[in-house]
């Protein structure tokens, strides 16, 4: 009895621990070049500069706003996943499970400051996720071209 | 009914993905670095997807032969999982051979320790011993390969193993063994309610997908420099714009 409660205990951690790992494993794909910073100025997101104050400056967190920039910037982005130059018009299986591990993210972010528990972890794995997402999207529109200008060029241009 | 088209959903979509990694492997050539993995599949595919579905249509659900077909498939599947994940650590420490006999070590004393607890209980259920080894020998058997996958796990960590596919693999084992072992752990503490009974039903088929999809993600991931898969992308897009 004792021995099969030890294992459903265990278990179920490491089932935990390994949706996360498969999670922080797709997060950790190099791209080819930063494609994420035109998607950021053509986009106006601002997961960088709050991954940046946190980082650099260890500033205190201005909760509210942060987690209003952060929803923001999800939903911008996961809008352009599934519309911008995406053949299929559909989310792909990495990209469903990081949306889903965003949202755990997103609610451990919710539990910790109710706890009174430091946030710059959850924040960090939040930037980290929209930066992959900015990717992909950026990755996307470079292989699209208008004239002489790359499809984010010619967004940045509007 | 919404239980059976769910499990239904689940079944197919497994054997779709089975065969989706045979075939990715064969065509990718990836079969000559992952032949574990291949035979793994392919044993899940006839044991999973052929042989239990057969037996099902034939004797029924209630049958005592699709029960005991089930959990001796079920033990063979396990001891398959077992010879996998020997083959991750071998692949993992082919660089290190003093660490590689070392390792050969542990594996043999872990299947000796399993074989020995699974025994052990024989002598409280004297009346079910079939019945009762099979369970607990597959229990403790997907545990071990639960903890010795961890433990594969923080060596490619600690060993810092440039090695993403098998990262990826490991992890998708590590979501399969963890789900079994847990369903087969509430089975046992529960002895069989109807409640467990239908998440035991449910999850183990869903982490064998969620294992598959990591497998598949793991064998086509792009990587950096993939001027192939690039192109044909922008050969897509340019003809979908133009259409």
């Amino acid at each position: 009895m004792f021995m099969a409660a030890l294992i459903l205990i265990v278990s179920t951690g490491l089932f935990g621990f390994y949706l996360q790992a498969v999670c922080q494993r797709i997060l950790r794909r190099q791209f080819a070049q930063e494609f994420f910073q035109s998607i950021v100025n053509a986009n106006r997101l601002e997961f960088p500069s709050v991954r940046k104050s946190i980082e650099a400056l260890n500033s205190p967190v201005e909760y509210p706003r942060l987690t209003l920039t952060l929803k923001c910037d999800f939903l911008a982005l996961t809008y352009l996943l599934k519309n911008a130059a995406n053949i299929n018009q559909r989310y792909t299986y990495e990209e469903r499970l990081l949306i889903v591990y965003f949202k755990l993210v997103f609610a451990s972010l919710i539990t910790c400051h109710w706890l009174k528990l430091s946030e710059r972890p959850a924040v960090l794995k939040l930037a980290k996720i929209l930066e992959y997402f900015a990717n992909v999207v950026g990755e996307r529109v470079n292989t699209v071209r208008f004239g002489n200008l790359t499809a984010s060029d010619y967004l940045l241009n509007l | 009914m919404n239980n059976q088209i769910l499990i239904h959903a689940l079944e197919y979509g497994i054997s779709v993905l089975e065969a989706l990694v045979c075939v990715l492997l064969v065509s990718r050539g990836g079969w000559r670095q992952l032949k574990g993995l291949c035979l793994y599949v392919t044993l899940l595919f006839a044991l999973d997807g052929i042989g239990r579905v057969a037996i099902l249509n034939y004797y029924g659900q209630t049958s005592r032969q699709y029960a005991n077909f089930y959990w001796v498939t079920d033990v063979v599947l396990a001891l398959g999982a077992f010879l996998l994940t020997c083959g991750f650590f071998r692949r993992a420490c082919v660089r290190e051979e003093k660490l590689w006999r070392l390792v050969r070590l542990l594996l043999v004393f872990v299947i000796i320790l399993v074989i020995a607890i699974s025994a052990l209980a024989l002598t409280r259920h004297q009346g079910q011993l079939y019945a009762w080894f099979i369970i607990e020998f597959s229990q403790n058997l997907y545990f071990s390969c639960l903890v010795l996958n961890t433990l594969l796990y923080v060596m490619i960590q600690q060993f810092a193993i440039e090695d993403g596919e098998l990262g990826l693999l490991v992890c998708g084992m590590g979501i399969q063994f963890a789900g079994e072992a847990a369903c087969l752990a509430l089975l046992h503490l529960t002895s069989g309610e109807n409640f467990a009974r239908n998440i035991a039903m449910v999850l183990p088929p869903a982490c064998t997908l969620g294992m598959l999809s990591t497998w598949v993600y793991a064998i086509l991931r792009p990587t950096p420099t993939d001027p192939v898969r690039s192109r044909a992308r922008k050969q897509a897009w340019v003809e979908a714009v133009a259409d």
